[in-house]
């Protein structure tokens, strides 16, 4: 689903590659911990999956697409087989939450009558049923990640990007969090997640793949946060 | 595409960024009814223009009983004979095309006739005041003038020799400086309205940036980002634009119409070039709007 083939990427301004000859792959509904240190390059993985950025050296293959062949004006079809959950949630503010969770489908030119299927579909999904009317600012923190969980789900994409979803979240709503995205997972979505919680990754027991410096320093199935030597 | 998504956002956007668009507003309407009026002046000259380009002639003024010219005074009004001999001289001169007499009392009545909505200053003048005269037609008035008139000037019973055409000149000069000043100042304030289009996009752009945001994440094309930008231009635009449209037709209406009482050309503009005036003020108004804001947001909304 997603490969990495030798991938190097620096950005001008640093000496040091934010990631150097990587080699990854994620398979078809995989469950993927990927951690590391801060600027371990975690979010340049992310964004290089996104075509945010273009790789220095190397290929990348998403779904069997070679992202340096994808034309710019191709790049919106692979977002909307992507979805994203930040730390940041990055909702909006002055729509509540079915509207923030239509807002995905709406700006992709969705017909109405489908939006009013998916949407409440999703928002039970994730476990906020009976708060379509909330605005952002009415809800806890995890409930705020799980709108923007539905949003990034809505669209039902094939690989589900998550860059520290549960960094602004106490452990105890964490758990939550991570339930809806093993649900998530189980309908068969590839799931990357970035993340600094080791309590978490250690009770998911999922596959680890440990960045350090821009190299890949392990890469474990059913692995745990720390060093497992 | 959700028409009524669309027509929400914009809705958003020009409601977010009410001072900016209200200035843009004014700004587009001011400069579109600016241009709009220096166009119809050009219109008003080229009629006004046309419509004397058939009746330019060099008038030849005879000497008669009131002539204040010292040649005038020595040799006194001019005698039947002198005229004939001047008739006769312009008839022959192959540069002209035809000659008419105007005698004292046609040449009253003419005056009186054109200034009928100005008895008073009729009232002033009275039969023999006016002179009579030759009304020349040159065959090519540009050229020809020249040569006709050093032939008759100083001829006995000629009193004086005068160039319609200088006369109107001199108005048409002035009709030309209002015109390229008010275009002038038009073509300023397009440039301001352009600075202002561009500023009030990145503004709103910059306002909605997490919205644009989330859209670029969720995989919305990039027509479908920028389109809500776009037309928040054009019906600014569009606004200012009507707004213009009321301006030119007071301008018109109220004053290049009631201009033309003072001058007694009776040249008035139909509607028609007012409506030509007003389209091609919009077409500026949508492409200026339209043309700026994509510019701008192909600098700010960079996928």
């Amino acid at each position: 689903m997603i490969n990495f083939d030798n991938v190097t990427k620096a950005y001008p301004s640093q000496s040091r590659p934010a990631l150097e000859n990587v080699t990854i792959s994620v398979d078809k509904g995989e469950f993927v911990f990927l951690v590391g240190p801060s600027g371990s390059g975690k979010s340049t993985f992310l964004r290089l999956v996104l075509k945010e950025e273009r790789p220095t050296d190397g290929h990348i293959r998403v779904s069997g697409r070679d992202l340096a062949r994808l034309s710019n004006w191709r790049v919106p079809m692979l977002r909307r087989r992507i979805g994203c959950v930040f730390q940041d949630f990055r909702l909006l503010p002055s729509k509540n939450v079915y509207q923030n969770v239509a807002f995905a489908l709406e700006v992709i030119g969705k017909p109405r009558r489908f939006i009013r299927k998916v949407v409440p579909e999703v928002i039970d999904l994730v476990g906020l049923e009976g708060k379509h009317d909330r605005l952002p600012d009415e809800l806890s923190g995890g409930e705020q990640q799980r709108v923007a969980m539905a949003r990034a789900f809505v669209n039902r994409p094939m690989i589900l990007l998550a860059d520290e979803p549960t960094g602004n979240i106490d452990p105890a709503t964490s758990i939550g969090i991570m339930k809806v995205l093993d649900r998530i997972n189980r309908t068969g979505t590839t799931v990357v997640m970035a993340t600094h919680d080791a309590a978490i990754v250690d009770s998911m027991r999922k596959r680890v793949i440990e960045l350090e410096y821009g190299k890949v320093v392990r890469d474990q199935s059913r692995g745990v946060y720390g060093q497992a030597y | 595409m959700r028409a009524q998504f669309v027509l929400q956002e914009i809705w958003i956007g020009l409601r977010r960024n009410l001072t900016m668009t209200v200035a843009l507003v004014v700004v587009v309407a001011i400069s579109l009814s600016l241009l709009g009026t220096g166009l119809l002046f050009v219109k008003q000259v080229d009629a006004t223009r046309s419509y004397w380009q058939g009746k330019v002639e060099i008038s030849i003024y005879l000497c008669t009983a009131e002539s204040v010219s010292v040649q005038c005074k020595q040799n006194g009004p001019a005698t039947a004979v002198q005229r004939q001999a001047i008739d006769a001289q312009l008839t022959s001169m192959p540069q002209v095309a035809s000659v008419v007499y105007q005698s004292q009392a046609q040449a009253f009545q003419q005056f009186k006739q054109e200034f009928s909505n100005n008895p008073s200053f009729v009232s002033t003048v009275s039969q023999g005041d006016i002179p009579d005269s030759f009304q020349v037609k040159l065959k090519n008035p540009q050229a020809d003038y020249g040569p006709v008139a050093t032939a008759v000037t100083g001829k006995s019973g000629v009193d004086s020799v005068i160039d319609d055409r200088s006369i109107l000149a001199k108005f048409y000069k002035l009709l030309g400086g209002a015109r390229n000043a008010v275009v002038i100042v038009a073509l300023i304030l397009l440039i301001a309205a352009t600075l202002l289009v561009a500023n009030t996009i990145r503004l709103s752009a910059f306002n909605r940036r997490r919205e644009t945001g989330i859209m670029r994440l969720v995989g919305a094309s990039n027509f479908y980002i920028q389109l809500p930008f776009l037309l928040e231009g054009i019906i600014a635009g569009l606004i200012g634009w009507l707004i213009s449209v009321g301006l030119l037709i007071a301008v018109k209406s109220l004053w290049l119409d009631t201009l033309q009482q003072y001058f007694t050309f009776n040249v008035i503009l139909s509607a028609g070039d007012l409506v030509e005036v007003v389209v091609l003020a919009m077409c500026v108004g949508v492409l200026l709007c339209g043309a700026t804001s994509f510019l701008t947001l192909r600098r700010y909304l960079r996928v």
